[in-house]
């Protein structure tokens, strides 16, 4: 991870995250302009402190963007499998050969990225794992406040009972309030990195 | 006070990921369960698999195919992680081609009347006998019952048929293809076979904006207390697996809004 030092990481979150029960759930909130930095600035203490790897639901940008973007800045990524809810709105976006990318048809199909998660973390060899969401406000696009409310709940839930540690990336100020205060109520522990949008 | 200790059946540990947890541990022995679908949505796989976990744990399986050919059929099955061609050849799964055994039987004609019916449930049962089956999967019953004119003949069938594999143990699920899996459509394909079956499991698609998201529900199973609920699955090379499907979205969106 020789290029980690020239893209500052957020110091405060690897402080913050000393001590991880498998069984908790993170609420990371973050700003538009600051979201890779936190999520990154998240990963990598619990990649190297904790010795994780799991599964990367990417439904802000697609799975390679985001893997390319973690290898850039030195992020090895060979012990996550992506489930990629972009890039199949996208004709040939699925072009990838990435053995650990993995496609779901659309954001709207809630239940098959919870079922292929599920099948993912089965499949993995490693003691520990997370499931980071990535985000709570490109699911939102797609679906229906009260839906994604009892989803988040229903996600929380499953990967508690498993011992798998879930984070929950989130962008406040574009959450709906319902969605927002069901997420506080379920997390566990919050990372906040919000950013102050004025207006 | 003591709860009063109630009475469970064996059961048959399906060992597909969640079914058992939703029948309560798995489906009550020698019952015959009708799995209803429409096209794609995952029967002969639900099917395949509860075989192929049979055969895993020592028992001997049948498989009676008359959608596709056995060659087809154990292609596809490769799928699974947990199948292994050793099943095959040690004789703990055997596929019978239908069309195969209407030859042997001298009945490739278009329709069967009582006698040929009775000829089938022997030659069916012989075979369970001779081989010690225990699980045993008719895909699709649909196809087979075709063939049979009357309804009556078709519960007759049904009926008999369910009553002997059940003397000998043997627990059986029968597909049958459906062209809707919602509220109002019936459950099986000549809406006699749904009154006959122990067990009665639906499989569909929910529509959510133009994408089909699979499900499974168990809407009868004798003998057992069982989740009524609607079950989104996916099919995986580690077999089916389920969830509960959420309930805000298990309506589909066909009055363009949600949990209308």
């Amino acid at each position: 991870m020789g290029c980690l030092k020239m893209f500052e990481l957020d110091q405060r979150i690897s402080e913050q995250l000393t001590e991880v029960a498998l069984n908790s759930s993170i609420q990371v909130r973050c700003g538009n302009s600051n979201a890779f930095m936190v999520t990154a600035s998240t990963m990598v203490p619990l990649m190297q402190m904790f010795e994780m790897g799991g599964v990367y639901i990417s439904g802000s940008r697609s799975a390679m963007e985001m893997i390319e973007a973690f290898e850039t800045i030195g992020i090895d990524v060979s012990n996550i499998q992506f489930i990629d809810l972009v890039s199949s709105g996208v004709l040939g976006g699925t072009d990838s050969t990435r053995k650990n990318i993995h496609y779901v048809d659309s954001p709207i199909m809630l239940e098959s990225i919870l079922l292929r998660a599920l099948y993912l973390l089965r499949t993995t060899t490693l003691e520990r794992n997370f499931v980071i969401l990535d985000s709570v406000n490109a699911l939102a696009i797609y679906n229906d406040d009260r839906m994604l409310a009892e989803y988040l709940h229903t996600f929380i839930n499953t990967f508690r009972q498993r011992e798998v540690l879930s984070v929950i990336l989130n962008v406040p100020d574009q959450t709906p309030p319902l969605v927002l205060s069901n997420l506080d109520l379920y997390c566990t522990d919050l990372i906040d990195r919000g950013q102050v949008v004025i207006h | 006070m003591q709860p009063a200790a109630v009475y469970t059946r064996d059961r048959c540990v399906t060992g597909i990921h969640g079914l058992d947890e939703i029948l309560r541990g798995g489906i009550p022995y020698g019952s015959t369960v009708l799995a209803s679908g429409t096209c794609g949505s995952g029967k002969t796989t639900l099917g395949m698999e509860f075989l192929v976990r049979g055969a895993l744990a020592g028992e001997a399986c049948a498989h009676f195919t008359a959608t596709e050919p056995s060659v087809k059929l154990l292609e596809n099955i490769r799928q699974f992680e947990f199948f292994d061609m050793n099943m095959v050849d040690t004789g703990l799964i055997n596929v019978f081609d239908m069309d195969v055994l209407y030859s042997w039987l001298g009945l490739e004609k278009s329709s069967f009347d009582l006698d040929d019916v009775h000829a089938l449930i022997k030659a069916i049962v012989d075979i369970v006998n001779t081989i010690g089956v225990t699980r045993l999967v008719i895909d699709s019953v649909t196809t087979l019952c075709y063939k049979i004119k009357s309804e009556q003949l078709i519960r007759d069938f049904l009926f008999t048929l369910g009553k002997k594999l059940s003397t000998l143990g043997c627990t059986t699920i029968l597909i049958s293809e459906i062209t809707s899996a919602t509220e109002n459509a019936h459950w099986s394909s000549f809406g006699v076979e749904e009154a006959i079956a122990d067990g009665i499991i639906v499989m569909g698609d929910v529509e959510r904006m133009g994408h089909l998201l699979r499900f499974l529900q168990v809407v009868k199973m004798r003998g057992t207390s069982h989740s009524r609920a609607k079950h989104a699955i996916e099919l995986t090379p580690i077999g089916v697996m389920l969830t509960p499907m959420l309930k805000w979205g298990a309506q589909g969106d066909k009055q363009g809004k949600w949990g209308a």
